[in-house]
């Protein structure tokens, strides 16, 4: 028996499977990988363990107990603490206080603050070479400190409560070399000490580095637990990957590759050195009617592409143009000026008006064409939302019932319809299947189609690597901000895709 | 593994940055105005440095500056109290109802209790009812004034008074100092020791960050409720300044407090939405309203404009508030 055995957890969202059947098996004094491609769950199981998510069924037992975890707090009691890549640092609270919060000194219910910043500087004390030799200001607010250096804190934070499982969660992505290395030794002297250390990170080196065994997970299920100094990153790659792959959902037929070859020498979209706080110097053409792909593990700068491109954050350098004319968007507003139209993964937050009705949702982003002096003419405004509904194929009752009483499908169809009204040149797409069902998906991909039949250049960002493959005509393979790879062709496989995103060589 | 190297750190530009969240600009434009309206009277009120008007000050500040207090620990765990005024007219109708029969001790016991307990139902509301603040406590300001029209009809012909001992006591002297002097340094000195208490550690969290004080194992209900249960009693304590300063009660009175304590602690720099800012900047910025009055006062406006400058003083700083975090947010 391990000391931490995780079995049959289920994990469902909507009609969408995270995990089915998953375990996980560990002992005191290891650092044990959790490895996966895209949505084979392994965020989930580390949140499930946290008390983060709660799952639909699961047997977790620590050190031969059953245990019951449904909240933060019971995770905490339970000895277990995690560090995932979302921080949860208080901005105006000093280092010391984020620290030692909720596990304060105290004396008749009064801080010692004095004793807190004894144990704070203590603990930072193993960090400061990460800052060149200096502790961290333990007064300063965690809000005027870099990335990186939060991320200590929170690092710092997590290995205050003396866990007897540490779960680190890519927390070493916003951490410059010098820095991982120094977790890295707080690390194995943790391990030393006899704790479990759960570690996830896009960086195989670190991977190897540090774990002794690890688990990979594809699909939702176990694929396969390794002692790693026997498994090569190729074996990695395949066991993440599945010897049997789905066969690719050929969704878009006939790609039309001869005609798009002559297109793209007048792309539609020229993207020159675009660089930003997150993205670094990326460059790409798409030509009308052509859908290209960004790909790579989730987070590693395709959905900064895509606001970027929509002009929703601050853009440093490198040119935009489309049809030849430079289209360097500043704003959201200027962005559709120019053509562009982005559909948000988040779709109840930022593509809805989720009280408003059908109607309105449809025809505000284009309303301004329509409108005479300022009036809108009732009429015209239901026309243009009966057109973009049969051309999307939306099944609702009335155009006034409200927005939130489409299923999910529709709901996203809407989210495009109300762009097509602006008759787009760039349709920015950022993740829109996520949480759907397989046939909303189908009739979303046929949408897709029928955008580039009309010529629009298309940029799709998708978590599921399968959609991407197969509705792609080019893949981007993002890696920490930048593009590591193109594939077109035959390259246009799952294992090239999970290979170049974990930066391996290719099988 | 291509990692990016580690960039040399700026000291200079992080102490600005620090400067800047640890929220010292606000609190330095307080004692900016404070000044300013200190040097106005002194300008504007030939009266303004007789012993007579120094004590009537103090005097005046106190309800004021207790229910602030008061307010303030609760907007810092990202609440809001609109009853805060009303719950101090209700404590006031009780302890003056029952120090005749009850004695003195007990009848501020009671309304202290009173307090506290209207604290209570207002942070259970908000807290576990999980009602907006602005709209529950809103409502509940209604209860408590029909309570006090319960407790002490208006208009009752022998309306009881507190002790004269009291009332006498409060505009008396203590080493040449006013009482209600003293009494504020004790209300400034009752929040520093608060403010050393594990639980506002834990609200200054729940006002920075919600989601990640309950991610860190805080107990965010809890802290919240018991914000609404300090600022009753704060607003009990207020009370006491009331009845002290008029030796009777007005079940109709209190209400304006309300507002004036809101506006007191956005002057003095604490975060609408919590998380920032503390009672010190609180108390001078209720200093800064009770010298806007008297100078109102010294230039003899008509009566009926009175209340027309007081609301646009209001606005114009919870305006200023706004526009600084505005700024902020836009950074």
């Amino acid at each position: 028996m391990a000391f931490l055995e995780m079995r049959g957890v289920d994990k469902r969202y909507g009609g969408v499977v995270a995990l089915d059947d998953a375990s996980l098996s560990a002992e005191r004094g290891e650092v044990h990988g959790l490895l996966g491609a895209n949505g084979s769950g392994k965020s989930t199981l580390n949140k499930i363990l946290t008390g983060v998510v709660a799952p639909d069924r699961a047997s977790i037992e620590v050190d031969g107990a059953d245990t019951r975890i449904d909240r933060p707090q019971d995770a905490h009691h339970r000895g277990i603490s995690a560090v995932f890549q979302e921080l949860s640092l208080v901005p105006d609270l000093s280092v010391t206080a984020n620290i030692v919060l909720a596990f304060e000194s105290t004396r008749l219910g009064f801080v010692q603050r004095r004793r807190d910043r004894e144990r704070a500087a203590a603990l930072l004390e193993r960090f400061a070479p990460a800052f060149h030799g200096n502790t961290l200001p333990l007064q300063a607010p965690v809000g005027s400190l870099s990335p990186g250096e939060q991320q200590i804190v929170e690092i710092a934070k997590a290995i205050a409560r003396e866990p007897d499982i540490l779960v680190l969660d890519e927390a070493t992505a916003s951490l410059y070399s010098a820095q991982v290395e120094v977790v890295s030794a707080v690390v194995r002297e943790l391990r030393a000490a006899g704790a479990l250390v759960l570690f996830t990170s896009h960086r195989l080196g670190e991977i190897y580095d540090l774990c002794d065994r690890a688990t990979v997970l594809r699909n939702g299920a176990v694929a396969g637990a390794v002692e790693l100094a026997e498994t090569t990153e190729a074996e990695l790659v395949e066991l993440m990957v599945g010897s049997v792959t789905a066969p690719a959902q050929e969704v878009v037929e006939g790609r039309g590759a001869a005609s798009l070859e002559a297109a793209r020498d007048v792309p539609r979209l020229e993207v020159e050195g675009l660089t930003t706080d997150r993205l670094q110097d990326i460059s790409c053409r798409v030509a009308a009617g052509e859908v290209l792909g960004l790909g790579g593990l989730a987070g590693q700068g395709q959905s900064a592409l895509l606001n970027a491109l929509f002009g929703a954050v601050r853009i440093r350098g490198g040119s935009v143009t489309i049809d030849g004319q430079p289209a360097l968007p500043r704003r959201p507003k200027q962005a559709v000026d120019h053509g562009i139209a982005l559909v948000p993964g988040n779709r109840g937050r930022e593509g809805l008006f989720p009280v408003r009705p059908i109607l309105e949702n449809l025809t505000v982003p284009s309303m301004r064409g329509r409108a005479r002096f300022g009036v809108l003419s009732d009429a015209a405004e239901r026309a243009a939302a009966v057109r973009a509904g049969e051309q999307l194929q939306i099944k609702y009752g009335s155009l006034d019932d409200g927005v939130m009483t489409l299923s999910g499908g529709n709901q996203q169809k809407v989210v495009v319809g109300k762009w097509l009204l602006t008759d787009p040149r760039v349709v920015l797409l950022d993740d829109p299947t996520k949480g759907i069902d397989v046939r909303a998906k189908a009739e979303l991909y046929e949408v897709i189609t029928a955008l580039t039949e009309q010529g629009v250049a298309v940029l799709l960002n998708s978590s599921d690597d399968d959609e991407l493959l197969a509705l792609s005509h080019r893949v981007l393979v993002f890696f920490e901000g930048r593009v590591v790879s193109e594939l077109s062709g035959n390259e246009l496989t799952r294992d090239r895709l999970v290979a170049d995103s974990l930066q391996v060589a290719a099988t | 593994m291509k990692t990016p190297t580690l960039p040399p750190t700026t000291t200079l530009l992080r102490d600005a940055r620090t400067w800047l969240l640890q929220g010292r600009l606000p609190i330095t434009t307080a004692i900016a105005l404070l000044l300013a309206t200190l040097f106005a009277n002194l300008v504007v009120a030939d009266n303004f440095l007789t012993a007579f008007n120094i004590r009537s000050i103090f005097a005046n500040v106190i309800p004021l500056a207790a229910v602030a207090v008061g307010q303030t620990v609760i907007v810092l765990g990202r609440g809001i109290d609109l009853s805060i005024g009303v719950i101090a007219t209700l404590s006031s109708v009780v302890t003056v109802s029952v120090v005749e029969p009850w004695g003195l001790p007990a009848a501020l016991l009671a309304g202290l209790a009173t307090g506290a307990a209207c604290g209570l139902v207002n942070g259970l509301l908000v807290a576990i009812v999980r009602l907006q603040p602005i709209v529950a406590t809103f409502a509940t300001s209604f209860v408590w004034a029909g309570l006090a029209l319960y407790v002490l009809p208006p208009g009752t012909a022998a309306a009881p008074r507190m002790p004269d001992v009291i009332v006498l006591g409060y505009r008396d002297t203590l080493l040449g100092i006013p009482n209600a002097a003293w009494l504020l340094l004790l209300i400034g000195l009752s929040w520093l020791v608060l403010k050393r208490t594990r639980l506002l550690r834990h609200v200054y969290a729940v006002g920075g960050d919600e989601q990640a004080a309950f991610a860190t194992g805080v107990r965010v209900a809890r802290v919240q409720v018991l914000t609404y249960v300090i600022g009753g009693a704060y607003a009990a304590i207020g009370s006491f300044a009331m009845l002290a300063n008029s030796g009777s009660a007005d079940a109709l009175a209190g209400g304006g407090l309300t507002l004036a304590s809101i506006a007191a602690l956005v002057i003095g720099g604490t975060r609408l939405s919590g998380g920032a800012g503390g009672a010190g900047g609180t108390i001078i910025g209720v200093l800064v309203l009770q010298l806007l009055t008297s100078l109102l006062v010294a230039l003899r406006p008509p009566t009926d404009v009175r209340q027309l400058i007081d609301g646009l003083l209001v606005i114009l700083a919870l305006a200023l508030a706004g526009l600084w975090s505005g700024r902020r947010r836009g950074r």
